[in-house]
């Protein structure tokens, strides 16, 4: 209660609280005319009404407090426990005293947005200045251009030209119009052919960081090996930055470490995705290892700290020629996998019916193309998605697939191609498009042609229909990523974020207690 | 005059809560104030059927399916037939809703309106907007809300956001607050003033509090239930740097959930057992005595409409420290709290304020138990609540109750006071919604025939109606009002 003078007071006199959880006491902007992103109490519920003119509020309490004599009575009523206090003081007049300020105050007393002050005002007064003015609306919006949109959406059509590719591919399988062995090493050239430019740019990568070789070296070699069995290392990448900086204790460590510390390195780093404790951790066994130079010296070629850079460039050229050594292992191992494979998979959904086939095909396919990791593999969201949830669905599209098909061999060669498919090419496309943003827009082109000529090929055969199929494929994803682009664009005034205090607190945590 | 009233809630007694109890004490306070007062709920485990409570309160426990944490099914019809029944028997005028949660609440609302009854509605929680389960809840509250007569809120916080949730108007929602029973939230060492009493005067004799030294312990009582909205994130994070900076200080942590576990990792890890109590989870009865064991009250919550166990602990004494969200800036004094961001480094900050205020004796938290018992009393709610009931009924005029205010721009709507008629209720609920105004339509449309066939089959003069418990009789109303005062 705003009473009496503050000693005397069981209360103070109430302070007006900034209610905002997270803004501190910064003074109000002056608002003069209605702020177009600020809701005013009547357009919660008058749709219509954001542009009215807002009435002076000295005007309305006035009326306000003619009409509601009783009212204030009711507050009175509920002072009651003060004045109980009160009524047993034998001192009379500085009750009549105490009263009258009280009143008096009282009357001038403006609302305030607290609860535990008895106001003269009914429950249910709505204080034109104070509601709502928390309220943001669309805070974090940020508008859309339209060619960065149609660029990013390039991604997604490469991605399902390929599935359309691949899908198109099968069903020549099936009907005999191609045969898979042709499929199978046009594809297997074309990873190969992939490969080796991804390798060239991971090697010119090199060239142009020498101090940091070997942290490098280790990390890409070991994702590039890794790669080709569980398809995608998306930190494979990112790493380097953090093997550059760490790159002295490499150094140092690299001029003695011999074949076995070598592969030690890399597999760790490896296993742990090349993530920076991984290096970090590598960085440590390393010098860890220089401590204790006897038992590894013995092995490796012994050489001077002044030669150290020159002899990390051949070493590192060594380490190179020894990923790509594993990364053709690897590859061998997968191809003799899957040959041993393909007559379990030949025959493992052979009992279930066509169309069963068929539908589930399709929803794997779809399952692929919505769950794929359309992002750029940089930043925290990178795998916001499993990556592998996508990968698993078209792999497992393919098993079924196989299981129409006649020989092993059939099998075998879309296998495979699946592999190549879904599992290497996403890798190359997100490099490419992080190396030449003209070399991305091609291979979209291309892409894109293909698809449409495979499509046509496909429903009526002849080149004929392909160069129409081609034709038409690029003006409809042409038109597709316009339209939708578009779309998206023009859909964005409906966008209506509401943001105020009752919205839950976003805790800010310095150090986490995993 | 005096109202026959049903409070209707998934949530009440036996099950331990804010809401229960504020029914509990708000209806019990309405039959002291000579009302008829009587809860609707669901058949909890064991209880089933008609109950009554202390003060002639009697409860219906209706059987119903549950669906998860005691909130029933959305049958949105299949309740018509025994509330019908219930409203009848206890010659009802007004439906009480409580808890945005309770679909046994908004159908109830929905029913009684089919049925020609004043609806009020009360809400506790704030929601957010974002997500899929809050559009859900939202899309429920507006098709409960579409056609109330007056909600009720806990918080101007919790006003604005459920204006903006069912598109209300303003006018129609009152803020009416939560309360504590003060008497069962005293500090350690509480002598009841007595009547005389005037503050600052000579015959003030009551010893000056203890006054804290510079090396005495001071303890930090936290208790909440242990979920990440309760803030336990930023508890976690904070404990340990309260403690390194602040000597001599010691926590006391009750109540359980998920995230008990972490917190225990991080006494483990930091090696804080000694300094860290934790009770587990403490029944309502024994918070007072958890409280009055601290000198500080932290309460690190992420979300909040009202808080009521901040003011249980400033009515029993202790200085509050709490995050600055939702609706708790407007529940307490600030010479009774310290407010923080909910940021780990803030809340550090403001609890070695906190603490340095009291080691200075500046704070006189020996007062706060009298300051919180005149802010905030059930009888005080109960009589605002009467106000509502006394608008809505036309007892108190329309002008009166929402006011006429002639330069105001949203004075134009004449819908507040709500007719029955069911074309003029199809109208409100068919601007929900391109889809949902049709399908909230339909809905009531079929509640109406439903309603209709009831009439038949059912017919009133078959229902019996019940005895109302004895009222109090005048003098005993007069004798508990002269006692109050």
């Amino acid at each position: 209660m705003n009473s009496p003078p503050s000693s005397l007071s069981p209360i103070p006199p109430p302070i007006p609280v900034n209610t905002h959880p997270n803004r501190s006491n910064a003074p109000e902007p002056e608002r003069t005319l209605p702020d177009p992103n600020r809701l005013a109490p009547e357009d919660a519920y008058f749709a219509h009404s954001i542009s009215r003119i807002r009435s002076a509020p000295a005007h309305y309490e006035d009326n306000f407090r003619a009409l509601n004599g009783d009212v204030r009575a009711t507050g009175m009523a509920a002072l009651r426990p003060e004045t109980a206090l009160l009524r047993a003081n034998p001192n009379h007049k500085d009750v009549r005293r105490l009263r009258g300020t009280s009143g008096r105050r009282r009357r001038k007393g403006a609302w305030k947005k607290l609860l535990w002050v008895k106001q003269s005002y009914p429950d249910n007064y709505t204080d034109t200045e104070t509601f709502l003015d928390h309220l943001q609306r669309n805070p974090r919006v940020r508008p859309y251009d339209f060619w960065p949109l149609v660029a990013d959406s390039t991604v997604i059509v490469q991605h399902v030209c390929s599935v359309v590719i691949f899908v198109c591919c099968f069903i020549g399988i099936v009907q005999d119009r191609v045969s898979p062995v042709s499929i199978v090493c046009w594809g297997s050239v074309g990873t190969a052919m992939g490969w080796t430019l991804w390798d060239n740019w991971i090697w010119r990568e090199h060239e142009e960081t020498p101090q940091a070789t070997d942290g490098t070296a280790g990390v890409d070699d070991g994702s590039s090996s890794s790669s080709m069995i569980s398809a995608a290392n998306p930190h494979g990448n990112h790493a380097q930055p953090n093997g550059s900086t760490t790159s002295p204790i490499h150094g140092l460590g690299l001029t003695m470490s011999g074949n076995e510390s070598r592969e030690h390195l890399s597999r760790q780093s490896t296993d742990l995705g090349g993530s920076s404790e991984a290096v970090r951790d590598a960085a440590t066994q390393n010098t860890a290892l220089s401590a204790s130079p006897t038992t590894i010296l013995g092995s490796s070629e012994a050489s001077l700290l002044p030669e150290a850079s020159r002899s990390s460039l051949f070493s590192s050229h060594k380490s190179r020629n020894r990923q790509r050594l594993s990364t053709v292992k690897s590859a061998f191992l997968i191809y003799f996998a899957l040959l041993g494979l393909s007559p379990i998979l030949k025959s493992l959904t052979k009992s279930t019916a066509s169309d069963s086939i068929w539908a589930m095909s399709c929803w794997l396919l779809i399952t692929n193309i919505f769950s794929f990791d359309y992002g750029s593999g940089e930043g925290a969201d990178a795998t916001k998605f499993p990556a592998s949830l996508s990968t698993n669905a078209a792999v497992m599209a393919s098993t079924v697939l196989a299981s129409r098909l006649p020989t092993t061999t059939h099998v075998f060669s879309l296998m495979l191609f699946s592999m190549e498919v879904f599992g290497l090419f996403p890798i190359f496309r997100r490099q490419l498009r992080q190396k030449s943003w003209t070399g991305h827009a091609l291979l979209t082109f291309a892409l894109v042609v293909v698809a449409g000529g495979a499509v046509g090929v496909t429903l009526s055969g002849g080149w004929a229909s392909a160069i129409i199929g081609s034709v038409l494929g690029s003006i409809l994803a042409a038109l597709a990523m316009g339209g939708c682009s578009w779309w998206l664009i023009s859909l964005q005034k409906y966008k209506n974020v509401v943001i105020g205090p009752w919205d839950p607190a976003r805790p800010i945590i310095r150090r986490h207690w995993k | 005059m005096t109202y026959n009233i049903a409070m209707v809630s998934d949530f009440f007694f036996p099950q331990p809560g804010g809401i229960e109890s504020h029914i509990y004490q708000l209806s019990s306070k309405l039959i002291d104030r000579g009302h008829k007062v009587i809860v609707i709920t669901h058949a909890y485990k064991g209880r089933t059927g008609v109950r009554y409570l202390t003060n002639g309160l009697k409860i219906y426990h209706v059987p119903f399916f549950i669906i998860h944490r005691e909130a029933t099914f959305p049958t949105v019809f299949s309740f018509f037939p025994i509330f019908r029944n219930i409203i009848i028997r206890e010659e009802i005028e007004i439906v009480h809703g409580h808890a945005s949660l309770s679909s046994f609440c908004h159908e109830a609302i929905l029913h009684a309106r089919t049925m020609g009854i004043r609806t009020v509605f009360t809400d506790h929680s704030l929601f957010g907007f974002a997500d899929a389960a809050s559009i859900l809840t939202n899309k429920m509250l507006k098709f409960a809300l579409s056609d109330i007569d007056h909600v009720i809120c806990v918080s101007h916080t919790c006003k604005e956001n459920t204006v903006l949730r069912a598109s209300l108007d303003p006018l129609m929602v009152s803020v009416i607050p939560n309360a504590v029973v003060a008497e069962n939230f005293c500090p350690r060492s509480y002598t009841p003033r007595a009547l005389d009493y005037i503050p600052g005067s000579p015959a003030d004799t009551r010893p000056s509090p203890v006054p804290i030294g510079p090396d005495d312990t001071i303890t930090i009582v936290v208790i909440s239930r242990l979920f990440y909205n309760k803030g336990t994130d930023l508890l976690i994070a904070a404990i340990p740097r309260i403690l390194a900076s602040n000597p001599n200080t010691r926590f006391i942590i009750a109540g359980s959930g998920p995230k008990a576990i972490d917190l225990e990792q991080m006494l483990e890890r930091n090696v804080l057992q000694d300094k860290v109590e934790m009770l587990g989870s403490v029944r309502h009865e024994e918070v007072r005595n958890v409280m009055v064991r601290g000198h500080i009250y932290l309460h690190p919550s992420l979300t909040e409409a009202f808080g009521t166990v901040i003011v249980e602990a400033a009515s029993c004494g202790l200085y509050v420290v709490c995050t600055r969200v939702g609706g708790i800036p407007e529940v307490l004094p600030q010479h009774m709290t310290t407010f923080a961001k909910p940021e780990e480094d803030d809340l550090v900050v403001a609890t070695s304020k906190a603490i340095a205020a009291l080691r200075s004796n500046k704070v006189r938290t020996d007062r706060f138990h009298d300051q919180v018992k005149m802010m905030y009393s059930w009888r005080d709610v109960a009589q605002r609540t009467e106000r509502v009931y006394q608008g809505i009924t036309g007892d108190i005029s329309a002008e009166e109750f929402y006011g006429y205010y002639p330069g105001q721009a949203w004075d134009g709507s004449g819908d507040r006071v709500r007719s029955f008629a069911l074309i003029d209720r199809l109208k409100r609920y068919y601007g929900c919604g391109v889809w949902a105004g049709k399908l909230f339509c339909l809905c009531v449309v079929i509640d109406f025939l439903i309603y209709v066939f009831l009439e038949m089959w059912f017919p009133r003069a078959n229902i019996d109606i019940a005895r109302s418990w004895p009222k109090k009789r005048a003098e005993d109303q007069a004798g508990l009002e002269g006692a109050a005062q």
